[in-house]
């Protein structure tokens, strides 16, 4: 019986994490205008979030033994993260191309490579991530990551130049109509290696 | 009373036939994402500057979070000490991966088997960081609970190898409970998420789903053949993973809400090439209400 009321006990706490977490995480998009209710909702849901977050410690300081274990717990059973793929709808996603110039003044065109499909939906995915950050460092330092290994490929080049665009897809009409997908150009970045960064340019 | 309702729902008397179809289905999940990703595997987990992102990097972020989430790194670490370098501690945990997942298939040593793929791809998760989607959520889902369940399961090597007895029937229900009502929360939270976007209603979202690389399999011109059904199958999918709570439940509506479920993720796997995220759902809604069609749990029921 005492078995039993543990199952219970866990069980309630399990679920109680999961549903504070799908909460916080719906909240968090209603927050943030993407859906159609209407906005004075936002600032409501932004406040609701975020007494959802302090129930999940997050306001707690990072060293904190309470948070430490919810964030453990959480990201080792998989329920750190809300269930909302592709809501409330499907998201731009994100294409970068790298220029290779060389000293004769060439310039060749080259996209990111994978071996696999598998492993270039995850690709994809981390350029979409690069492109979603909102921290500009972060976007930097990964985005010279991967020109960095484009170098290694073409050691003779003298600059990379990364170009973050956003993919505009068509509707239905105007893909019947010949417009095909366009590209909004987000960030770029020049990168001399061995030498530092020339920096970023932004739109 | 209360007490006593609770404790019949949370404690059904299950087979273990679930626990067949979890084990035997992640086994194939982690053989497959393992094989998915064999020849890049180092060039996505390396920490020097030869990989995609450094690992370092996503696990200085991972520790933001928290140090204690497990990564690639502390293999490597240990590896290092034993004289290996990065390259071949990486595909040391890529086989070792691999064999446990060829271990749940089996079904021999289940529990360390599960234990160690739910660790290892845990690991991966965490130092992968930037290049996980869905699927690593719902594998790690998927492992947290079978390395939970009273494992072994009756077709297991193990039972039959070291006659192991199975587990009380009641412990074998709870835990499939639990996987249960999991699945009516991602069900019901993505549904809810989608009914608040606009494009789920006018089908913007479907047409928007298929044409974006890298999902777009099926030509457009294709697709617009058919796009007056967008809306109604944007709803249609909304609406059969919002009421998935409430219908899975009913007698009368499980079964047809069981293979719409099913059918809409293999729809996902041919039309959107999401082969192991389309997976490691069905397995997991196979082994939480699948198992209760089998002729065995509905003998042992009426017994």
């Amino acid at each position: 019986m005492q078995r039993k009321q543990l199952l219970i006990l866990c069980c309630l706490a399990h679920f109680c994490l999961i549903s504070v977490v799908c909460w916080r995480d719906t909240l968090s998009v209603i927050g943030r205008g993407y859906t159609f209710l209407p906005a004075f909702l936002t600032a409501y849901s932004r406040g609701a979030e975020s007494a959802l977050s302090v129930l999940l410690g997050e306001r707690l300081p990072s060293s904190n033994p309470l948070r430490q274990l919810v964030s453990v717990y959480t990201y080792a059973s998989g329920i750190d993260a809300g269930y909302g793929f592709f809501a409330p709808n499907v998201p731009e996603n994100y294409k970068l191309v790298f220029e290779i110039h060389y000293p004769d003044g060439r310039v060749d065109y080259e996209l990111p490579r994978v071996s696999s499909t598998a492993a270039g939906l995850r690709l994809s995915t981390l350029i979409d991530n690069i492109g979603g950050t909102p921290y500009d460092e972060l976007r930097e330092v990964m985005v010279k990551m991967m020109a960095y290994s484009v170098w290694q490929e073409h050691p003779e080049a003298t600059l990379i130049r990364a170009v973050l665009g956003l993919v505009l897809l068509p509707t239905p009409n105007e893909f019947q109509h010949g417009k095909n997908e366009s590209y909004q150009f987000t960030y770029a970045y020049d990168f001399r290696f061995p030498g530092a960064s020339a920096g970023a340019k932004q739109p | 009373m209360l007490r006593q309702r609770l404790e019949q729902f949370l404690f059904p008397v299950r087979s273990d036939a679930w626990i067949t179809i979890l084990r035997f289905g992640l086994g194939l999940q982690v053989i497959l994402y393992a094989f998915s990703l064999r020849r890049d595997w180092s060039y996505l987990f390396a920490a020097d500057t030869e990989g995609v992102i450094s690992r370092e990097l996503t696990e200085a972020i991972l520790s933001v979070k928290s140090a204690f989430i497990p990564r690639l790194g502390w293999l490597v670490v240990v590896g290092g000490k034993l004289g290996l370098g990065e390259d071949a501690t990486l595909a040391l945990a890529w086989a070792a991966l691999l064999c446990s997942g060829l271990f749940l298939l089996a079904g021999f040593l289940c529990r360390p088997s599960a234990v160690a793929a739910w660790l290892l791809h845990l690991a991966a998760r965490g130092s992968g960081g930037f290049i996980t989607y869905g699927v690593d959520s719902f594998m790690t889902i998927g492992l947290f609970y079978l390395a939970l369940a009273p494992l072994p399961d009756r077709y297991s090597l193990d039972a039959f190898l070291f006659k192991w007895p199975l587990k009380a029937a009641y412990r074998i229900g709870f835990h499939q409970r639990v996987l249960q009502l999991h699945l009516c929360f991602i069900y019901f939270f993505g549904g809810l998420a989608k009914l608040l976007g606009a494009g789920w209603w006018d089908g913007t979202s479907m047409w928007r789903a298929l044409t974006r690389p890298p999902f777009n399999v099926i030509p457009p011109h294709a697709l617009l053949s058919v796009k007056y059904l967008f809306p109604f199958l944007g709803i249609f999918i909304c609406l059969l993973e919002f009421g998935y709570p409430i219908f899975i439940w009913l007698r009368t509506t499980r079964l047809i809400w069981l293979l719409l479920v099913l059918l809409m993720h293999l729809g996902i796997a041919v039309a959107m090439r999401l082969q192991l995220f389309a997976l490691i759902m069905i397995v997991l809604n196979l082994a939480a209400f699948g198992s209760i069609f089998s002729r065995y749990s509905l003998e042992r029921q009426r017994a």
